[in-house]
């Protein structure tokens, strides 16, 4: 399958899990990995399936290297319904009012340019126990199996 | 591309540094410096010991040693164990990431009286830097003059209960000293009015989640700035919250004037909109500013910078992060400031292959590499006893006992 990690981030930890996941599973897949900050909403393939990882700043923001894209598909509009996307987000529950909610707030804005999200947000809490890529490496295989399945079905 | 780079300060920016030249060109042998035992500055020993999400970045930085090839030389002081001019002699390019260390004074009589103790100071002594000063006894009404995240860091540890620390990794000395302090009054003033405080609002929002404290914000004033009512917003909300033990007052639009006392802190006298004002205290924490240690001439270095803010000094010779700067901005910061940089440096990158590189340090006793401090992390996370995440070695003398101690089982 083809397979486009776009990550966006602040200090760099979501850059380094979207790394991990691209060495993980690009022996099954032809993996493209993307910052936010270089890939425009016209860049998007209906052929390719997105793994978007992302983290959160400020108070509940988008991270900086997300938010030109957020800035661009507020500009451009695109229609992105053949467009298939799962997330993963970083954040800390240090900050409980706005825990994860930059990539709660990309997923929507995929969702509202009508795109389909696949499977759960799964979200990785800076303060607690877990390693980043010990929730996502099993996040990653879960939705690429069930988009497998759901355009498999289509096709 | 092949060559040889030192960055002195293991700290974020020189990290960060390392990070971007590497993963541009893999192949170069990139060499981080440190006066201490122990890599990544300000994450260990000024990021606050409750704020442990925020030291996640350390995972990026170790990678940069376990996967990108840089080495480590811990407790190697440049200025004092090998002279700058040696290390630009033995390496391609040389970049100072050594931050900036010393706390900015009051400038006001009497900002050396007994009692005055800058942020630093007090923070490397919270979180064991092994050349800090002793924990002070502040007494029952310490006053902090400055506004910003560092301000409020402090604010916020020295109000927080016993079980509030729990998951940090603040010591057990630092934590008895908290638990006795017998504070009563935190008063937190700002020059500027509360809209222009440089705190981020989100710092301010945390202090809502104190358990044994009173807050009151005085005069925090109105204001149409977008960004700025963030602040006043924050700061509105948590006017009058709880009814806990320690008193916490903020008051804005406070100049120091002077600091009063008879051998010891009894006062500060501050210039106000509406005349003199004195606040009584038995402390003095400043929390204004750092800058520049002895060791490196840095203010001359800047000075006479052939483009100071590109981060060029001198031929060969660069400058990131707080060192460049200034003592302002945050992790993120350091890490954009660096990607650029190693655009600037590799532009026009040309190496000789009969430099010695590392072999500088050759003769030097007590060189902790990278898998030394691999050992002293271990032995800390390994020794955490319950409720917290690590106990820091806290002497250069135990962290060389533990960093050179072989393995001797198998
Ligand atoms: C108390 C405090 C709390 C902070 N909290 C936060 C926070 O929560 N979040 C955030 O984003 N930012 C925070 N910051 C800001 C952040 O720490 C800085 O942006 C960042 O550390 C600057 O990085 P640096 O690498 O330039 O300097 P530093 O982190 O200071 O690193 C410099 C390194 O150089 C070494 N060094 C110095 N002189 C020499 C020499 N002569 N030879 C060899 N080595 C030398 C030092 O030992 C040190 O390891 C805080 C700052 C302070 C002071
Ligand atoms: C200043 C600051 C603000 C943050 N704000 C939030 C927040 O509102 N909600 C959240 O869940 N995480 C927040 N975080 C935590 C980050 O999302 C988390 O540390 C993440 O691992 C950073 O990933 P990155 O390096 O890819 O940016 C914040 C972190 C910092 C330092």
């Amino acid at each position: 399958m083809k397979i486009t990690i776009l990550y966006g981030t602040e200090t760099g930890n979501a850059e380094m899990l979207a790394e991990d996941i691209q060495s993980e599973i690009e022996g099954d897949h032809e993996v493209e990995i993307s910052n936010l900050e270089d890939f425009a909403p016209a860049d998007f393939d209906a052929d390719c399936f997105y793994l978007l990882v992302c983290s959160t700043y400020g108070d509940g923001d988008l991270p900086a290297s997300a938010q030109p894209f957020a800035d661009a598909m507020a500009a451009e509009k695109p229609d992105l319904a053949a467009i298939h996307f799962a997330i993963f987000g970083l954040g800390d529950s240090e900050y409980d009012e706005t825990f994860n909610h930059g990539p709660k707030k990309l997923a929507e804005l995929m969702i509202a340019h009508g795109a389909h999200q696949v499977g759960e947000r799964v979200a990785h809490d800076a303060s607690g126990s877990d390693m980043a890529e010990d929730l996502a490496f099993p996040w990653a295989e879960t939705v690429i199996a069930e988009v497998s399945e759901k355009l498999g079905e289509a096709a | 591309m092949s060559g040889k780079i030192a960055i002195v300060g293991a700290g974020p920016s020189g990290c960060y540094l390392a990070q971007a030249l590497l993963k541009k060109a893999p192949d170069l042998q990139v060499d981080l410096i440190d006066q201490l035992p122990v890599p990544y500055g300000l994450v260990r020993y000024g990021v606050a010991a409750d704020h442990q999400g925020t030291k996640g970045v350390a995972r990026q930085f170790a990678r940069v040693f376990e996967r990108q090839g840089a080495r480590f030389f811990g407790n190697v002081a440049i200025g004092r164990d090998v002279t700058l001019d040696d290390l630009r002699a033995a390496y391609d390019a040389v970049v100072l990431a050594a931050g900036l260390s010393t706390d900015r004074r009051l400038a006001v009589p009497g900002d050396d009286l007994p009692g005055v103790y800058g942020a630093g100071r007090l923070t490397r002594a919270l979180f064991e830097h092994p050349d800090a000063e002793e924990l002070p006894d502040l007494g029952a009404h310490p006053v902090i003059v400055g506004n910003g995240n560092v301000a409020i860091d402090l604010l916020r540890l020295l109000a927080k209960a016993p079980e509030e620390l729990d998951g940090s990794d603040l010591g057990e000395g630092p934590s008895r000293w908290l638990a006795q302090s017998g504070i009563k009054t935190i008063t937190i003033t700002g020059r500027s009015p509360a809209a222009r405080a440089k705190f981020d609002a989100v710092m301010v929002k945390e202090l809502a989640k104190l358990s044994d404290v009173r807050i009151e914000v005085v005069g925090a004033g109105d204001s149409d700035d977008p960004a700025e009512l963030k602040t006043l917003e924050a700061l509105t909300a948590i006017h009058g919250h709880g009814d806990g033990a320690k008193r916490i007052i903020f008051r804005f639009g406070l100049t120091p004037k002077a600091v009063e006392g008879e051998g010891q802190v009894q006062a500060v006298r501050f210039d106000t909109e509406s005349g003199e004002e004195v606040i009584p205290c038995t402390s003095v924490l400043t929390a204004i500013g750092f800058e520049a240690a002895p060791g490196l001439p840095r203010d001359a270095l800047v000075a006479e910078a052939a483009d100071a803010e590109e981060g060029r000094l001198a031929p060969g010779l660069f400058a990131a992060g707080w060192f460049r700067r200034g003592p302002r901005g945050t992790i993120p910061e350091n890490r954009a400031d660096a990607q650029a940089l190693a655009s600037v440096i590799l532009d026009d990158f040309s190496a000789d292959p009969t430099r010695m590189g590392g072999q500088v340090f050759d003769g030097l006793d007590n060189i902790v590499d990278y898998s030394g401090w691999s050992r002293i992390d271990a032995a800390e996370t390994g020794a955490a006893p319950e409720g917290r995440c690590r106990t820091k070695l806290a002497t250069r003398e135990t962290m060389l006992g533990v960093a050179g101690a072989r393995e001797t089982t198998k």
